[in-house]
């Protein structure tokens, strides 16, 4: 059977003290419990701002062989070759897939030159062109020389050069220490 | 700052809103007994938010589900400590729904005009246990693909509509990507929903009608907000910390990948279930329906009648006598459950099975090669430590034995009358095979090696003592005690070169004795193993000995020489007309004999800190 509520209690305007200690109590006990499991999401949404070791792309110093030597032209212009290494995902790991690609071209003084075809400027592919002898971004008209110094004024800096190994040069292969860098900015920053 | 409130108060009246929700009037003053309710908000606010989390990076498709759990669980940071809290706050639920239920129906809550409420409760209370459902199958592990399986299976059965429940829940006519997409969906989308929804309505409905104490005197009336507020506080942080030890201590398991080809026996649902799991062990054959669907169904019944059971004293009176039997009935069906499977060695050799695969898996995926895009079942079903030991268990130990064992570790027992007793072997025992002592004791005692093939049976004769009594056993036998140690020593090191592999690496002097004493023999051994044995040294392009009537043993011991032998041990490069051993050229696959011999020849990747082997 039910009761009916009898006239109802008038709420205190102040809180008496014995309130006050125990509201106190209830949000500390409350916020404890609330922050611990939103404490422990946030930690693990975070994670892809955690530094994580390089995931093993060419030998012990980083670098992945491109071509052979004799692939890249004499007369110094550059040619395209696709960069090829295991590739980590989250949990998948793909052995021997193209990550990149790279611009070679031979220098006046025999040595050989590397650029990351991805455009400073906002990161899109940038083609070849063999009637104006330049580099040509397709996305924003950025234009660079053959020696990767901007043409124009639309990227912020000049095309990525990336280390090629002297000593592997000289057995005729050409090894380049392939990665990526920030888009946009006026100095070449290593994407890490 | 006060205006400022004003201002907002204006335009919102939050101030009313708050006060409605913070100053509920509780009569007969706050009590332990009603934070049941909160700690149920609690909890599956605590699930929506781990939920959350968890779904940036889970992925549910065949061949990523497992994948992306075991990339939280043991790769990202703090993964485990969010999983273990969405696992044992899952668990906790279920306890603090049965407290809550218990409270409602001893304290006779349901009765009018709060019959709408406690359907309302029921209802959430099927949400919850669908939430337990399909979270259970998302890892895609072997313990929640078969687990789950039962459970669409009873779907299955039910009267009318069963089959197509089931295929709608299954998404087809058996596990797969649609099965995932499907539960994943309903885990965090609908029933999400639906509870938030019902839970409003619920909340709205008993705010509606307050609370009514038996006795208002027992305690000053007093409002929801500290003082019931803090008793709920204290409740869920409690919670919290057995959630929290649990993590800690056990951890959110994840068996193997869900293989439909392989047998889990160690499949169990989780322990809220296990009353049911029990239960349906009395219901056999057609039966089944009863106690899977029936029964249930009429408990269920009784529950949704209580409100109206409950009119009258003696109703109230059969609702919670009715409640305490059916507790305590699921306790004792769960203890008898729990204790059957405590004193079965079969389901304690299958926990184990279960727990060495899954940790082996974790191996496999750490190590260099890592998880391909076929996901990783493909690591276990191509790991020779795993698969191996599986095909000798299968194939060979019917007559070999490996260290006494089935290669798996089990004894070889057969059923003779009810009883399981120890088999006896028909052939050798490949423990240690190509070893040194292997080799040793295949030239030192010959007799006592092939013992277990006088037992055999082969194209119907008895193979009695074809080996033991044979011309190596007789070799053996005479001269074996007459050879010096050193020569022993040099014919083993030559023998085990043969196979590429041994392992310490082989000795090139002893090798260049053991050579010489093949073909010549030795002062004490005048009939020279060369004599009966061809023998075309590794790396050598002529053959020693001519081989008349004795196996051929080049390449002894390597995997040519292997899978040719286990192919077809007739040949004549082996054992020829005086064969006793099956053949398996057509019995096992290319890929099966590559992982078993591969197994036999210890190669499987092992952890750095654990080479050696």
């Amino acid at each position: 059977m039910t009761e009916t509520a009898t006239e109802p209690i008038p709420v205190p305007k102040e809180p008496p003290r014995r309130g006050f200690v125990t509201g106190f109590l209830a949000v500390v006990c409350g916020g404890i419990a609330g922050l611990v499991p939103a404490g422990a999401g946030v930690t693990f949404f975070l994670d892809p701002l955690r530094k994580r070791k390089s995931s093993g792309e060419g030998d012990a110093s980083g670098f992945i062989k491109v071509a052979a030597l004799s692939a890249v032209p004499a007369d110094g212009l550059p040619v395209k070759f696709p960069v090829i290494a295991d590739r980590q995902d989250a949990w998948n790991l793909f052995p021997k897939e193209p990550i990149g690609a790279v611009y070679l071209r031979k220098t006046d003084k025999g040595e050989v030159i590397a650029f990351n075809v991805i455009c400073p400027h906002l990161g899109c592919a940038v083609d070849y062109s063999n009637s104006s002898k330049s580099f040509k971004c397709p996305c924003h008209d950025s234009s660079f020389t053959l020696d990767g110094a901007p043409s124009n004024s639309i990227p912020p800096r000049g095309m990525d050069t990336l280390e090629v190994d002297p000593a592997r040069l000289k057995q005729g292969e050409v090894w380049v220490k392939f990665e990526n860098f920030r888009t946009g900015e006026a100095h070449k920053v290593p994407k890490v | 700052m006060h205006g400022l409130l004003n201002w907002l108060d204006a335009r919102t009246g939050y101030r009313t809103l708050m006060h409605e929700a913070l100053y509920e009037r509780v009569p007969g003053g706050a009590r332990w007994r009603y934070v049941w309710g909160s700690t149920l908000v609690y909890t599956f606010s605590v699930q929506l938010i781990t939920g959350f989390f968890l779904w940036t990076a889970y992925s549910p498709s065949a061949q990523t589900a497992w994948e992306s759990v075991y990339y939280i669980q043991e790769v990202m940071q703090a993964g485990w400590l969010v999983r273990g809290i969405h696992h044992f706050t899952a668990q906790a639920m279920i306890v603090l729904m049965a407290l809550h239920l218990m409270q409602v129906i001893i304290d006779g809550a349901y009765k009018a005009p709060r019959e709408i409420n406690f359907w309302l409760g029921l209802v959430l209370m099927q949400i919850v246990l669908g939430l337990s459902l399909t979270g259970y199958l998302l890892p895609w592990d072997q313990k929640g693909y078969w687990a789950t399986q039962v459970a669409t299976n009873i779907m299955g059965i039910t009267p009318g509509v069963g089959v197509e429940v089931q295929k709608l829940a299954s998404g087809g006519n058996s596990y797969g990507h649609a099965t995932l997409t499907r539960f994943f969906a309903l885990h965090a989308g609908l029933l999400p929903a639906l509870l938030i929804g019902f839970l409003a309505l619920h909340i709205y409905v008993f705010r509606r009608h307050g609370i009514t104490v038996p006795d208002p005197k027992r305690a000053p009336d007093t409002t929801f907000w500290p003082d019931q507020v803090l008793k709920d506080a204290v409740a869920c942080l409690a919670v919290l910390a057995t959630v929290l030890a649990l993590t800690l201590w056990k951890g959110a398991e994840l068996t193997a990948p869900a293989d439909p080809s392989e047998q889990f026996s160690a499949a169990r649902p989780e322990w809220y279930f296990l009353f049911l799991f029990q239960f349906l062990k009395y219901f056999k054959g057609t039966m089944e329906v009863v106690g899977a669907i029936y029964i249930p169904g009429a408990v269920m019944l009784v529950l949704v009648l209580m409100p109206i059971l409950g009119r009258s004293k003696i109703g109230h009176r059969f609702n919670v006598f009715f409640m305490f039997a059916v507790l305590v009935a699921a306790g004792a069906l769960t203890f008898i459950a729990i204790r059957e499977d405590q004193q079965d060695p079969n389901y304690a050799a299958a926990v184990t099975d279960a727990e060495v695969q899954a940790h082996r898996v974790k191996e496999l995926a750490q190590s260099p090669q890592g998880i391909g895009v076929a996901g990783a079942i493909e690591l276990l079903r191509n790991d020779p430590k795993t698969q191996g030991a599986k095909l000798f268990a299968k194939n060979c130990a019917v007559c070999h034995r490996y260290d006494g064992k089935d290669g798996t570790g089990k004894p070889v027992e057969e059923l003779v009358g009810d009883k399981l007793v120890p088999a006896v072997a028909t052939a050798t025992d490949l423990g240690k095979f190509g070893s040194r002592e292997w080799v040793s004791g295949v030239l030192k005692d010959f007799k006592k090696h092939f013992e277990p093939t006088t037992h055999a049976r082969f194209d119907g004769q008895e193979v009695k003592d074809r080996f033991t009594a044979g011309s190596m056993a007789e070799w053996s036998e005479s001269n074996a005690k007459e050879m010096k140690p050193e020569d022993l020593a040099a014919i083993v090191e030559f023998i085990v070169d043969q196979s590429g592999v041994a392992n310490p690496p082989t000795n090139p002097d002893l090798v260049a004795k053991g050579k010489k004493f093949f073909s010549d023999g030795s002062e004490e051994v005048q009939e020279s193993c060369a004599t009966c044995h061809k023998l075309q040294p590794r790396g050598e392009m002529k053959a020693l000995g001519s081989g008349s009537g004795a196996p051929e043993l080049t390449g002894y011991g390597s995997a040519e020489w292997l899978d040719s032998f286990i192919s077809n041990p007739g040949d004549k490069r082996h054992y020829g007309k005086k064969n006793a051993m099956p053949g398996f050229a057509d019995r096992l696959s290319r890929q099966d004999r590559k992982l078993l011999i591969d197994w036999m020849q210890h190669k499987w990747y092992e952890p750095a800190a654990k080479k050696g082997q």
